[in-house]
């Protein structure tokens, strides 16, 4: 994308000389202050992606994982295998060969506008931020339901530990906190991420398809996708064929649990009294209970 | 009817009077007599599970200390939730539900008939609760903060499993309430048992509530898996299917469990009790029955209503047809023709088979049906560590119910002077 | 998305569900005699 444009329609310029240099221009999108209420996210362009893994590598520095080994050679052989998130892998590139080429697609939380992760959790260790972060704490009892209820497989374990964790991209909260851009994004060459509020990426992704009609696909994934998610996705092939589930709808997921949480009231008002009018009901007038207790004596029970 | 009733006063209950506690030490020496081994201790059921709960208890710790992957459970980041939840949690308590249903029969409606089973009943439901549904302590991964839902840190109220915690708590509370009469009988205690006696219809009008919703809840935890479970399993009612099922899946239970301890108990019970406990097997089967029926119309509803009849001719379609009518269908029959023909080993081999759905039905849920687009190869299976602490659960609780039968008046007649005060 | 689109019928199943809710009212009949028929009396 041409920068110039890019800074004359977003004005992201002053954003920069406001926010520092880490804030370089084409990279992001002013941040909103920390009191705002609108959501953060990040704009994928898998368009331009190139595999280098540098998002990968800079996503453990900035979050103390294992450190991957990006070198050309490495990153072909990582490649060949389709891949997926771990306890120690906050986000990866996976390759897919489709119609129009090589593409290279890296994989991270989506950051869903409502998401199930959040919903299921019983302590609220898993928490949707008011700036958009899904992030996990440590009051977690481990109960792994987040994983169940994510449409996108992301939350992971880990099954090795004696005080395991759930581990999983948290948008860079704590750097988001200081001003920063999320490790991935300052680490990407290309372009390809591109930080800024949910507003502006999807405004900025939209652009980019009314520019470009030709190049990519006419669908933002996570615009609407399971209610909107944070992370955005660009494309140029059927997003089925860069791995993206296309069956999981359009419903935000905690919305499938609520008819049974809601209904929880109304059966903690109805059942008693229905038991206990039932229950008088059923009781022997008073002759029949002198009889009933008569009976009782004379014959014991239990 | 009322004249069929246990005719327990002319047995001679062992301690007519109970103990009686002048001070706190005779208290202590009576619970140390009690907790001593009776009878042969070197039986065949002792010899057997003894060695398993030991070698369980040992891999406890060993899950404890070096958490829960390889190759202590076959857990991994595909399938988060394996036998401990599936099985002894979420079955566990689904055959724990015959407590509320009997409750139900007999405090709520009055059915006299069922009186006689009821405590053995609750007394089940409730170590059932206490061990299986305890068993989530060795499921959940940072089990040190079991107690956060409970003190605050923080209030999930926007989650089903929070409500399901609760409940599970506080419906441990109301059984133990249930069945507390017994254990002031065995103490003697005369004036706490009269006021807890008092407390049982509290008791059980809070705990048929609390059972309706965590029953069903334990089926609505799987309704953010919308996307991973078959969609011959799942559907938006899967609370209702839960609750349904748990009718049944409680009272095969008490059916199993009751035909078990009537054999290996059968000195704590006279004559006249056995042949009316054949009329109770008979009426609990045609409440299977029934509730059975209505089940699988549900099933087969709810896939017509998901528009999910498609799958049916598919590998996963044939695993539910063999659920719906070798589990559902099946039973239902026998259970019906047990029933009619007053057939005990026909209504007991029934219950047998409603337990084995059961247990597919919700492993379905946490396991078999869930990511079922994976190949074979990458499913989750059990390891023989998780089915050998799973084991030793259940057989610590069988210890624990033998003790207590042993001791308190469960089968056996509760002593002289509670029994006027009963009701 | 072409997709957003497309018109579907929510309601499709219903008819169906009613053929076996008419189907399930006369087998209940059937089994409710089965089920209290008894041999002894």
């Amino acid at each position: 994308m041409d920068r110039r444009t890019f800074l004359k329609i977003f004005g992201s310029g002053v954003a920069g000389a406001t926010t520092g240099n880490l804030l370089s221009p084409g990279r992001s999108f002013a941040k909103g202050d920390l009191s705002g209420q609108e959501f953060n996210g990040i704009l994928v362009d898998t368009t331009r992606c190139i595999g280098c893994r540098r998002c990968e590598k800079a996503c453990a520095e900035v979050n103390g994982l294992p450190i991957p080994d990006i070198s050309e050679s490495k990153n072909e052989d990582v490649l060949k295998e389709p891949r997926n998130t771990s306890d120690t892998q906050y986000t990866v590139i996976t390759k897919y060969e489709t119609e129009k080429g090589t593409i290279f697609v890296p994989k991270r939380c989506m950051h869903c506008n409502q998401p199930g992760c959040a919903a299921a959790c019983l302590v609220k260790a898993m928490k949707k931020r008011p700036t958009g972060h899904v992030t996990w704490d440590s009051n977690c009892i481990g109960c792994r339901l987040c994983m169940i209820s994510c449409p996108f497989d992301i939350p992971k374990f880990e099954y090795n530990k004696a005080m395991p964790r759930i581990q999983k991209c948290n948008l860079c909260y704590e750097r988001f906190k200081k001003g920063e851009l999320p490790g991935c994004v300052e680490a990407c060459p290309t372009g390809a991420l591109m930080s800024g509020s949910r507003r502006q990426i999807l405004e900025e992704g939209k652009r980019r398809i009314s520019d470009n009609p030709d190049k990519y696909v006419d669908h933002i994934y996570g615009e609407y996708e399971v209610g909107g998610t944070s992370h955005l996705y660009l494309s140029a092939v059927p997003f089925e064929q860069i791995g993206f589930r296309k069956d999981l709808g359009t419903v935000a997921y905690p919305e499938y649990s609520t008819g049974f949480l809601f209904a929880v009231p109304f059966i903690f008002v109805l059942w008693p009294l229905a038991m206990l009018g039932i229950n008088r009901a059923t009781k022997k007038s008073k002759e029949d209970e002198g009889h009933h207790e008569e009976h009782h004596n004379e014959k014991g029970k239990h | 009817m009322a004249g069929e009733k246990l005719n327990l006063v002319d047995v001679v209950p062992e301690k007519q009077e109970g103990p009686s506690f002048k001070r706190i030490s005779d208290f202590i020496d009576f619970i140390k007599k009690e907790l001593k081994p009776r009878g042969n201790i070197a039986t065949p059921f002792n010899l057997i599970s003894l060695p398993i709960m030991l070698l369980g208890y040992v891999l406890i710790v060993l899950r404890l200390a070096y958490g829960l992957g390889q190759p202590i459970t076959n857990l991994n980041q595909q399938y988060p939730w394996g036998l401990w939840i599936g099985f002894d949690v979420v079955t566990g308590v689904a055959f724990a539900g015959g407590a509320y249903v009997l409750c139900f029969i007999v405090y709520i409606l009055r059915v006299e008939k069922y009186h006689a089973i009821i405590r053995a009943t609750v007394l089940n439901g409730f170590l059932a609760y206490l061990f299986y549904a305890g068993a989530i302590v060795l499921d959940i991964g940072r089990w040190w903060n079991i107690y956060n839902p409970m003190i605050g840190n923080d209030f999930g109220v926007n989650a089903v499993m929070f409500l399901v915690a609760w409940h599970f708590f506080l419906y441990m509370l109301a059984e133990l309430v249930e069945f507390s009469p017994a254990i002031a009988e065995w103490l003697g205690l005369r004036r706490l048992r009269k006021i807890l006696g008092i407390m049982t219809l509290g008791a059980v009008v809070f705990g048929i509530t609390l059972s309706t919703l965590h029953q069903s809840g334990l089926g609505a935890l799987m309704m953010m898996a919308k996307s991973k479970i078959h969609p011959l399993w799942y559907t938006e009612f899967i609370p209702i299917l839960y609750f349904v099922s748990s009718i049944f899946a409680g009272l095969s239970m008490v059916i199993f469990e009751g035909s078990i301890t009537h054999k290996v108990f059968s000195y704590q019970v006279d004559a006249s009790h056995h042949e009316h406990y054949n009329d109770i097997l008979v009426g609990l089967a045609r409440i299977c029955s029934v509730a059975m029926f209505g089940y699988f119309f549900l099933k087969v509803l709810l896939v017509v209503h998901e528009h999910a009849v498609q799958y049916i001719n598919s590998p996963m379609g044939y695993w539910w047809l063999f659920e719906v009518i070798g589990f559902i269908l099946v039973p239902c029959f026998l259970f019906a023709s047990g029933a009619q023909q007053r057939n005990m080993a026909m209504i007991k081999f029934a219950a047998i088979i409603t337990m084995v759905g059961i247990i597919l039905n919700r492993l379905n849920y946490t396991f078999l049906a869930y990511n079922w687009y994976v190949p074979l190869s990458e499913k989750y299976w059990p390891s023989w560590i998780e089915l050998i602490i799973t084991a030793s659960i259940i057989l610590t609780e069988v210890w624990a119910f033998r003790w207590m039968v042993n001791r308190m008046p469960v089968l056996k007649a509760p002593p002289a002077w509670a029994v006027e005060k009963e009701h | 998305m072409d997709e957003l689109f497309t018109y579907y019928d929510m309601f499709a199943s219903k008819g169906p569900e009613y053929l076996i809710i008419i189907g399930f009212f006369i087998v209940i009949v059937a089994f409710w005699t089965f089920v209290n028929m008894s041999t002894e009396r």
